[in-house]
């Protein structure tokens, strides 16, 4: 008998090589988040300027929210289709840890399904009704907000309650309906602060770079935009500095030494905080500088950058987690190379396909611009 | 039950994405073609609908499938990822374009010309087309595993024998579904009869294909999946009768409302349509899952996600020495059999409620449950075998026991036959009938008195090592062999046969042979 409770490994081997599956998860997992942080960050964004923008005293914040009201439904729509492809691949690799801990906590991982449905409808609420003003347009968005922040704290319970199979026994007989959250896991809420505070200045640092789009049309809203975006960007940024820093108290000490003690995790973590205070120094002076254009643009590719490592530390970290219980190295794998070609052919595919789409998009709104200059 | 309603509605919804999606394009080619602005105007308008229904509640609820599922079934879902991981991939692609594709054409009938418009709208289709071709090699690999059974090669799972008729009913479906859901939107004025004509066709044209794509996926289907659709079994006939029902009225709404009438096509015949719409779309989900019974996936996985690989180990070892979550440390009483219950047959029984044991289970003893527990394979076709060691038969026997009151009966002259009838109904009806056509006994009672009858009872076990022993009360054996006798001394009508069972079980009267099933790949 096993010590532990932890479902065998599937008994079929996998279909591709680790290092494939770990890239997949990486990237996708990063776009997803991305996607993510837009949609909550900007909703959380938007929430608080439609508030704002109902004084006359502050049109840009008026104008910034029906701007973004539009652009929620899209945010959310990628943030599920990208999260669909890190589900599948996370599953390849850790489904026996990451079933069990669904199943644990399996009535409120289905409530997700209806909730990210409501906050959808409401972001198209919102995105239809905003301009107006009136109604219960705010009321609806902050439903919507509420509503994501609840989906975050679900997902975060799961996937800190996969990497703990010394919890699942007794946490099943306690409540062996699905009525569970991971709350006895002191690394939880930490782990949530730092999730919305990172997608507020995700996003904060994002919108640093819309705005200086907007400065080609309509400088002082750019310019206000850009610096607002900067401040609440460093903000946020120096806040998750004492998050990471809780984080990393509250996670067991012995994983947190098997992390530190990893050259890889190690050069990442170290990286990452490269690339997060130069992000933060870059977007800053930007927003100071006469022409902000370079330095705002780095930064805001420094940002991605740090997103990234983030992921890749926190693959780490379930991988030190996990050491005991999983070793990937050991899986049987036997590659369907033919379909693997097939899947990366289609994947730039696609992608060209979207990239085309978008670029008749451009072409169209150029065409408009254009048509509509002589009047 | 919580698959199939997220499933169907999923389902229902998704099939108009990818035939709602040709729908729009064509239909706005048209309009363009014919410089027509009303029907220009109803695209756009209906494209909105669209969106909102496909992008929304079609994709979360496609997710909502993949949480079930790994709630419900995660060794099946691990062995389907395992072996189709890149299938989904590709899925994903075209998923992630069709998404892409379908919000920029629901927000750019303003700012794209009609050309790059029309080329959004033909991107969109393809996508999502092509995203229902891969997840139809899929599901139809669950229950038509075909020669991936030997080879366990990608491409023998993927294009399996149900592969292609199961692609046709769908795109068949899809231009059903498309022309239901196009009246939703139906505008008023001039443009109003056109539209519904227009909407009539496509429904038409899906209805024509349907039925022989249905025949040749039926044709195609193993032999067991085949032998459910004989009629015999309730669930089954309601779902085939409701499936048809539905479809042909939507037709004739069709015609009537949409070509005929098209007046009439007002919002209640509306809401008609889209529950008929509903209703074909269940009996269809319905059936697929359950022809596929006992598998979740054909040889592989039982529908208690147990593999069939594990059976063996799990009858020698017991349940307690394998499974990782029992509730209590005990491994005999009545606790340990709830366990057993809720992790072996809690994935398709409740204990009321939906297939609830307590009715299944009424008048059964422990030794009784335990022992019909070893033959539950055989008992129903829809059953897989039993997981688990003698303990655990006895420790889960004790569980069903337990969820009824004993029997206790006054017998006199006046009740006995139908006492015998209960009797019968709980210790012979789950798998046999006196005059049915569900392994009949008249003929071996056929002119037996009740005294007869009631000699057999105690070599029931070793007449045939599918049977389980005999062990009711006296005055029950009694009861039950008064009524035996009474049944199969009846004169035959053949509008008596099949009878419906005296259980009132939905799947007792299924005629499936006791050897072991013959397969058809």
């Amino acid at each position: 008998m096993q010590t532990l409770p932890i479902p065998h490994v599937d008994p079929l081997p996998l279909p591709g090589p680790v290092w494939l599956f770990t890239a997949l998860l990486l990237v996708v997992f990063t776009l997803h988040v991305a996607a993510m942080n837009s949609a909550l960050g900007g909703a959380l964004w938007t929430l608080w300027n439609y508030l704002r923008g109902r004084h006359a005293k502050h049109p840009h914040s008026r104008r910034l929210a029906n701007e973004l009201a539009h652009l929620l439904p899209t945010f959310l729509a990628f943030t599920v289709t990208l999260g669909v492809a890190a589900l599948l691949f996370v599953q390849v690799l850790f489904g026996n840890f990451l079933y069990t801990s669904s199943i644990l906590i399996g009535a409120l991982w289905l409530a997700v399904i209806p909730l990210v449905m409501v906050a959808y409808y409401g972001f198209y609420y919102f995105s239809y009704t905003a301009e107006r003003g009136k109604g219960i347009a705010g009321c609806v968005l902050a439903v919507s907000v509420c509503v994501l922040l609840g989906i975050a704290f679900i997902f975060v319970n799961n996937m800190t309650l996969m990497l703990s199979p010394g919890r699942w026994l007794a946490m099943y007989r306690a409540h062996p309906n699905g009525w569970n959250l991971n709350l006895g896991d002191h690394s939880v809420i930490p782990r949530y602060l730092h999730h919305i505070n990172g997608a507020v200045a995700l996003f904060s640092s994002l919108l640093t770079f819309l705005g200086m789009r907007k400065m080609k049309t309509s400088a002082e809203y750019g310019r206000w935009l850009v610096q607002r975006a900067a401040l609440v960007f460093a903000a946020c940024t120096g806040l998750q500095f004492l998050l990471g820093m809780w984080l990393l108290l509250a996670i067991p000490r012995e994983i947190a030494m098997v992390l530190l003690r990893d050259p890889l995790s190690g050069a990442v973590f170290g990286l990452s905080l490269v690339s997060v205070i130069s992000a933060m120094l870059l977007i800053l002076l930007g927003s100071l500088a006469e022409k902000p254009g370079p330095l705002v643009y780095a930064g805001f590719g420094m940002s991605l950058v740090t997103l990234f490592l983030m992921v890749c530390m926190r693959y780490l970290l379930r991988l030190a987690y996990l050491k005991p219980y999983a070793n990937l190295g050991a899986l049987a794998v036997r590659p369907q190379i033919g379909v693997i070609v097939i899947f990366l052919l289609l994947f730039v595919g696609g992608l060209a396909t979207v990239g085309y789409m978008l670029w008749l998009v451009a072409r169209g709104a150029r065409a408009r611009v254009s048509a509509m200059a002589p009047y | 039950m919580l698959i199939a309603l997220v499933a169907v509605l999923h389902v229902f919804v998704s099939h108009f994405a990818v035939g709602g999606g040709f729908f729009l394009v064509v239909t706005e080619g048209l309009a363009r073609r014919q410089n027509d602005a009303a029907l220009l105007s109803y695209c756009r308008r209906h494209s909105m609908f669209f969106a909102l229904l496909t992008l929304v509640f079609g994709a979360i609820s496609g997710v909502g499938i993949w949480f079930t599922i790994g709630l419900v079934s995660p060794e099946a879902t691990s062995t389907l990822i395992h072996t189709f991981v890149w299938a989904w991939a590709i899925e994903w692609v075209f998923f992630f374009v069709e998404i892409a594709a379908a919000i920029i054409y629901a927000k750019s009938w303003d700012s794209l010309p009609a050309r790059d418009h029309m080329i959004i709208g033909w991107i969109y289709f393809v996508a999502a087309w092509m995203s229902l071709f891969v997840i139809n090699g899929i599901l139809t690999f669950m229950l038509t595993p075909g020669r991936w059974l030997e080879t366990q090669n990608f491409w023998d799972g993927m294009f399996n024998p149900t592969f292609l008729p199961s692609l046709v009913a769908r795109t068949a479906v899809s231009f059903i579904l498309a022309g239901i859901f196009g009246y939703i939107t139906l505008p008023s004025g001039e443009e109003r009869e056109r539209v519904a004509r227009w909407a009539a066709m496509w429904m038409m044209g899906g209805a024509l294909v349907l039925p022989l794509s249905l025949w040749w996926y039926f044709s195609r289907i193993p032999l067991f999946s085949q032998l459910y659709m004989n009629g015999v079994l309730t669930g089954v006939r309601h779902a085939v009768r409701g499936g048809v029902g539905f479809t042909l009225l939507a037709l004739a709404i069709a015609l009537v409302c949409g070509i005929w009438k098209p007046r009439w096509m007002r919002p209640p015949v509306v809401a008609l349509l889209v529950v008929c719409g509903l209703g074909m779309i269940g009996a269809g989900e319905y059936l697929r899952e359950f022809v596929r019974k006992p598998w979740v996936i054909n040889q592989v996985v039982y529908a208690n996600d147990v593999r069939a690989a594990q059976v063996q180990e799990l009858q020698q070892k017991g349940v307690r020495q394998t499974a990782n979550f029992l509730l209590s440390e005990d491994s005999e009483g009545l606790a340990y059999g709830k366990n057993l219950f809720q992790l072996q047959c809690g994935s398709c029984h409740a204990e009321s409620g939906y297939r609830g044991m307590r009715r299944r289970a009424e008048g059964w003893d422990a030794a009784f449950a335990a022992d019909i527990l070893q033959h539950i394979n055989v008992l129903r076709g829809t059953m897989p075998p039993y997981a688990g060691d003698e303990r655990d038969r006895k420790a889960l026997g004790l569980y069903l026991a337990s969820l009824n009151s004993a029997w206790k009966f006054n017998v006199t002259d006046a009740n006995r036959l139908e006492i015998g009838e209960k009797v019968f109904a709980s210790r012979c009806g789950h798998c046999h009938t006196v005059n049915g056509n569900f392994r009949p006994l008249r003929g071996a009672f056929e002119k037996a008195t009740p005294s007869q009858v009631q000699e057999v009872f105690p070599a029931l076990g070793a007449i045939s090592s599918n049977m389980p022993e005999f062990n009711a009360p006296d005055d029950q054996a009694q009861a039950l062999a008064f009524y035996i006798s009474h049944e199969a001394n009846l004169p035959i009508t053949h509008t008596a046969a099949p009878a419906d069972m005296p259980t009132g079980s939905n799947h007792s009267r299924l005629l499936l042979p006791v050897e072991p099933r013959q397969e058809v790949r």
